[in-house]
């Protein structure tokens, strides 16, 4: 799996008889690409899932920062994508379905390694299990609507009834993934295309209100806003860029989509350009749209709030839209939905990597020979994000938003690995040519010592138990332990498993390694 | 050697063992060349889930390891050819994969959950009877269980109550030919008797057309091929199914109804009927076949 050369995979003599490679991939297959420049945007921003992004990050984001969310928006993109650089460098040269965990071990060895995978697989469970708490919510918006009747909305509040719904929501994406059911692109272009569209809707309303006079707290648009200086202190910066870097998560994978798109020499870049410029646009026009129309104060609509900050667009999509609210709810709902099986590949896969390795029980490598996907990787994904969500449902108050703040955290940890093990990896080439020196030492470099930063400052910060939701369990901050907890189970899991299966750790299976 | 080339859609498990079983089987005795074909789902397909060429690779290494693995239970006197293909679905892999070898016959397993010994068609193998145009066999369950050394006794083509079943017997004699099988045309009359009509008389008019239809196929059999002609009779096709003897080594093929489009194969409501009746594997016949 980590040979730079496909053709030069090691074959036993079995597999040996099995027609080559090259045959055996024909024209239809991936190697011939089909994915086209809409395609690969298509897919760029059905992975960032806007809708969904925005409504669990705005309110945390404001509360960090204030009314300087735009400029926070713009300035977290910088370390995503000086890290996506590093990340596309070690995507071409080894590309693996660890990704993050394989290019940390090849780099530094099967411990660190091992944790970046860690890491890797702790985010993108939260993840989850924030995707399908979100979308529970919406459901039951979605019917309270239909039906013209408020108080179904919130049922949703109801904690038995939430966690058993969003149970239900889990096990259907486990069901799609599992099955590899995907939907066609004609009908995932309209979805994205419709989602897109609400967003501009949704803004554009709200403008027309605040223009109008009916905003409930209006805020002249100030160019302060996008000026990060302007934010209070340092602390109240680092959070809001982690919370930021959310926001872009997802974005680097139409940046190594590389090898499959139509047109490989310059559709991945314009994909990946025009993805950000899209999203960028998008959020910089919901966030100064709904600032401007709520303002950042604590009253019942506010986006300083914290009644409504786990999930803006829920409070502020019937103010804002009167009746055509029903399309907010259809749009985060079909955004979660969406995102929910892009989301759920990633934790799979590396499991999946980490069980081929040895890194964990080989069990965990087993793909599904009917649905060539990994099944039990799948299934171990969706049992712990399930607990995950109804362990934290009874726990805090503010599941959502305490669950959003500890994950950038979780991706400021496995990506700033990702930029070192880019930058250490390609040790011996960094000055073999311009272009060299920037993508693998300079930009990595650059966008890892950023990340450490807001990781270490984050991690800091939330021990103070007002941070973020103000969620505490005996005076430190929920957010620090819940992160401690993620981060120390993995370590026992790993010295369990290191007791278990020393052939990984002692670097018999994945060699140190740098490009030369 | 024959020039009989077998495409077995092969995955690892035990829908894809039956098809495998089955597939060595038959070739084993019509000496035909197997081509085992695994089938991997084409990242055109996708809309939603980013690709990713290190997975691409271990699905990829992981297929040639169960091809590898697969090959180990195929006899050593079987020419045999391990690929794989990609696709954006299975029956439609399988179906170009039967047209690069000029194969003559698809293999596929059923899906799991048919009553014991019978199949059940899984939407694969349903999708594959709707669009292909080379002869289909699902492999019941428990096909893994009958040993190649039981080769291939009998061929019974079943020949429907209406003339013009030219694939079907065209298919049914080159398999007989192929595996050195004896030939038996069946007809099967299920005596579905409206009210007061008499039992008897509409027996004996519904054999004797059948009888004549076999006949007629009898005649149109090349010089040579010898062939054995029987009728069952019973309240419903189970019935007339249930009325045949079977043996454990014998392949049933049934022309695809009259309702596919020309050359495409569709299971019928009386074949979809014998399937779930059959202990043995059924194979279904496109109304033309492409080579003729």
């Amino acid at each position: 799996m980590t040979q730079r050369n496909p053709s030069d995979a090691p074959l036993t003599e079995a597999t040996r008889a099995v027609d080559s490679a090259d045959h055996g991939i024909s024209k239809k297959g991936l190697s011939a690409g089909s994915v086209g420049l809409i395609g690969a945007i298509v897919i760029g921003i059905s992975c960032i899932a806007p809708a969904y992004t925005l409504t669990a990050a705005l309110g945390p984001t404001v509360s960090e920062v204030g009314t300087q969310v735009p400029a926070i928006i713009l300035l977290g993109f910088i370390p995503m994508l000086l890290v996506a650089f590093g990340y596309r460098e070690l995507n071409r040269r080894m590309p693996d379905s660890g990704t993050s965990f394989t290019w940390a071990t090849r780099a530094f060895g099967p411990w660190i390694g091992w944790m970046a995978g860690w890491g890797l697989i702790a985010a993108t469970i939260l993840v989850l299990s924030n995707l399908a708490g979100i979308a529970v919510d919406f459901l039951f918006l979605l019917i309270s609507q239909v039906a013209g009747n408020p108080e179904i909305a919130d049922i949703a509040a109801n904690p038995f009834v939430n966690v058993v719904v969003c149970l239900l929501f889990m096990l259907g994406a486990t069901w799609v993934s599992y099955r590899d059911m995907q939907t066609t692109q004609k009908l995932q272009y309209w979805l994205v295309g419709f989602q897109v569209l609400v967003l501009v809707i949704f803004s554009g309303a709200a403008l027309i209100e605040v223009a109008n006079g009916n905003a409930f707290d209006a805020t002249p648009i100030e160019l302060s806003w996008f000026n990060p200086f302007a934010v209070s202190d340092f602390s109240a910066l680092a959070a809001g860029l982690s919370l930021s870097i959310f926001i872009f998560w997802g974005w680097d994978v139409t940046l190594t989509m590389n090898e499959e798109t139509k047109g490989a020499e310059t559709t991945p870049g314009r994909a990946a350009t025009l993805t950000v410029v899209i999203i960028v646009a998008l959020y910089l026009l919901i966030s100064v749209s709904l600032i401007s129309f709520a303002g950042v104060g604590d009253g019942e609509f506010g986006l300083g709030n914290p009644d409504i900050q786990d999930n803006v667009f829920f409070a502020l999509a019937g103010p804002v839209l009167g009746p055509l609210a029903v399309l907010v709810s259809l749009a985060v709902l079909t955004s979660s939905a969406s995102s929910l099986q892009s989301t759920f590949v990633s934790p799979a896969r590396t499991l999946l990597a980490m069980g081929h390795y040895g890194a964990l029980p080989k069990k965990f490598a087993q793909v599904s020979p009917r649905f060539f996907t990994p099944g039990y990787a799948t299934i171990v994904s969706a049992v712990v994000a399930s607990v995950f969500y109804a362990v934290m449902r009874f726990v805090s108050e503010n599941v959502l938003w305490d669950t959003i703040t500890t994950l950038g955290m979780m991706i400021c940890f496995y990506y700033g690995i990702t930029a070192f093990a880019a930058v250490w990896f390609f040790r011996r080439t960094w000055f073999r040519s311009v272009r060299e020196f920037f993508f693998t030492l300079l930009f990595p470099l650059v966008g890892g010592v950023i990340l450490s930063v807001l990781f270490f400052t984050t991690l800091v910060d939330s021990m103070d138990p007002d941070y973020g939701s103000g969620s505490q369990i005996g005076g430190v901050g929920l957010v620090f332990i819940l992160g401690m907890v993620v981060l120390l189970t993995g370590v026992v899991i790993m010295v369990w498993q290191a007791i278990k299966r020393p052939a990984f750790f002692r670097g018999e299976v994945l060699a140190r390694a740098s490009a030369d | 050697m024959s020039d009989v080339t077998i495409v077995v859609g092969y995955t690892a498990n035990e829908a894809g063992a039956d098809a495998l079983a089955l597939a060595n089987r038959v070739a084993t005795a019509a000496e035909a060349v197997l081509e085992v074909v695994m089938i991997l789902p084409s990242e055109a397909r996708n809309s939603l889930v980013p690709a990713d060429a290190g997975y691409e690779r271990y699905l990829r290494e992981q297929s040639r390891e169960w091809l590898a693995e697969a090959s180990r239970h195929l006899g050593s006197d079987v020419a045999s050819k391990l690929h794989i293909r990609y696709a954006e679905s299975y029956a439609e892999g399988l179906v170009a994969a039967a047209h690069e070898f000029g194969a003559s016959l698809i293999v596929v397993g059923a899906a799991g959950g048919g009553l014991l010994g019978r199949s059940r068609i899984g939407s694969v193998a349903n999708e594959l009877l709707h669009s292909s145009d080379v002869p289909v066999v699902i492999a019941p369950a428990g096909s893994r269980e009958v040993a190649a050394a039981q080769g291939v006794t009998r061929i019974t083509a079943c020949v429907g109550t209406r003339p013009g079943a030219d694939a079907l017997l065209d298919a049914g004699v080159v398999l007989a030919r192929a595996t050195k099988a004896p030939l038996r045309l069946v007809s099967l009359v299920p005596i579905d008797l409206p009210h007061g009509l008499d039992p008897e008389l509409v027996t004996l008019t519904s054999t004797v057309h059948a009888e004549e239809v076999l006949d007629e196929a009898r005649q149109a059999l090349p010089d040579g091929v010898e062939a054995t002609v029987e009728t069952a009779t019973g309240d419903s096709i189970e019935d007339a199914v249930r009325a045949l003897d079977w043996h454990s080594g014998e392949l049933v093929l049934v022309g695809s109804s009259r309702l596919a489009a020309p050359r495409h194969l569709f299971l019928g409501s009386t074949a979809a009927k014998m399937l779930r009746e059959l202990p043995v594997p059924m194979i279904v016949v496109p109304r033309t076949t492409r080579t003729s």
